[in-house]
């Protein structure tokens, strides 16, 4: 996970005590830069005053939901390229579905454990390494 | 004379027909009949005058159950830090050991390793301590849980019943679910969620992702 040591996390989740686990657990793979947001209105506010890597976002939350905030970030240009893990409670498979549909990078649903959490960032970051397609030349 | 005196009361809205206050007349007494046969009226009101009551329990789970994880979290980062401390002073010492055994020992390296040891490890032994007191949540609010479950099955019950008597037939076996969104306490006999992380990563693969 050294790639992951030097990146940006966002966790969102209305629950101080989901955030602070998630934090712990980041922490633990070596992750010390991580932040925290309530919900998606201070998520997407956060996002774009400050420059991160990653986001982890819980999906039902007040004010917006981790749904909304995924749109949000893939609706717009500075931010869409952001991977967005998606942990929540939802175990719906209509849920699961929308997320991949909607861009989300990963789906873990809790209870999870340090090594879903760990396997889920590390795929997702190899991924990132990996472009699935050639860059366009007009970009 | 019921018309007149709403005409009164709302004068810029157009008068509706008799036809109309007739039938929402029939409508009113149609619901009340039925609710009255189903005996759903007298238990939704015991149901409904015990809510107020199932906030408050609720509340004290939510804050008994918060204060808990953070205490928990809370012993749990200390204790973190003194292991990280123990950690680098093991390799410390260990690196002052296989330079110059004597020295180490001389020098009080030694002695003073095992002596900040123990006194981290008590330290230690406290934040456990601290995280197995947190727990007594789970016995004050399963008492609690228990009686905010028994209003809510009094309720459904009621509900269901009334639900079941005023949807239009072709929609009484839709229910609206959304309400209910968050973790699926009860799978027995759904095919609409996931049961753990590895159906998640089975479905979506599936779809190619």
């Amino acid at each position: 996970m050294n790639n992951a040591a030097a990146l940006r996390f966002l966790v969102v989740d209305d629950f101080s005590t989901m955030r602070r686990i998630v934090k712990g657990l980041l922490k633990d793979m070596g992750c010390h830069n991580a932040e925290e947001a309530e919900d998606g209105v201070q998520a997407l506010s956060k996002l774009k005053e400050q420059s991160f890597d990653f986001v982890v976002s819980d999906i039902n939350m007040p004010n917006m939901t981790g749904f909304e905030l995924l749109a949000a970030i893939k609706a717009d240009d500075a931010l869409k390229h952001l991977p967005v893990l998606m942990v929540t409670a939802e175990a719906r498979k209509e849920d699961i579905i929308l997320a991949a549909k909607s861009g989300a990078a990963g789906y873990i649903v809790k209870p999870f454990t340090k090594a879903t959490l760990e396997e889920k960032v590390h795929k997702i970051l190899q991924k990132m390494a990996t472009p699935a397609v050639a860059p366009n030349p007009r970009a | 004379m019921k018309m007149d005196r709403t005409a009164d009361l709302v004068p810029d809205v157009p008068a509706a027909s008799p036809e109309v206050f007739r039938q929402l007349g029939t409508i009113t007494r149609q619901l009340h009949d039925t609710l009255t046969e189903l005996g759903v009226m007298p238990k939704l009101q015991r149901a409904a005058d015990r809510l107020p009551d199932a906030r408050s329990r609720l509340t004290y789970i939510a804050t008994k159950t918060g204060e808990a994880a953070d205490k928990v979290l809370s012993s749990v980062e200390q204790a973190k830090v003194e292991h990280a401390s123990i950690a680098s002073s093991t390799r410390a010492i260990a690196a002052a050991i296989v330079a110059n055994p004597v020295r180490a020992v001389a020098s009080g390296a030694v002695m003073n390793f095992v002596g900040e040891v123990e006194a981290s490890t008590a330290r230690i032994d406290r934040h456990l301590t601290d995280i197995m007191m947190a727990q007594d949540f789970h016995d004050l609010t399963g008492q609690v849980v228990a009686k905010v479950v028994s209003l809510a099955a009094d309720l459904e019950d009621s509900l269901v019943k009334l639900l079941v008597q005023a949807a239009p037939h072709e929609l009484a076996h839709k229910v609206e679910t959304s309400a209910l969104n968050g973790p699926v306490v009860d799978r027995t006999g759904r095919s609409d969620t996931v049961a753990n992380q590895g159906e998640v990563d089975d479905l979506l693969a599936s779809l190619g992702f």
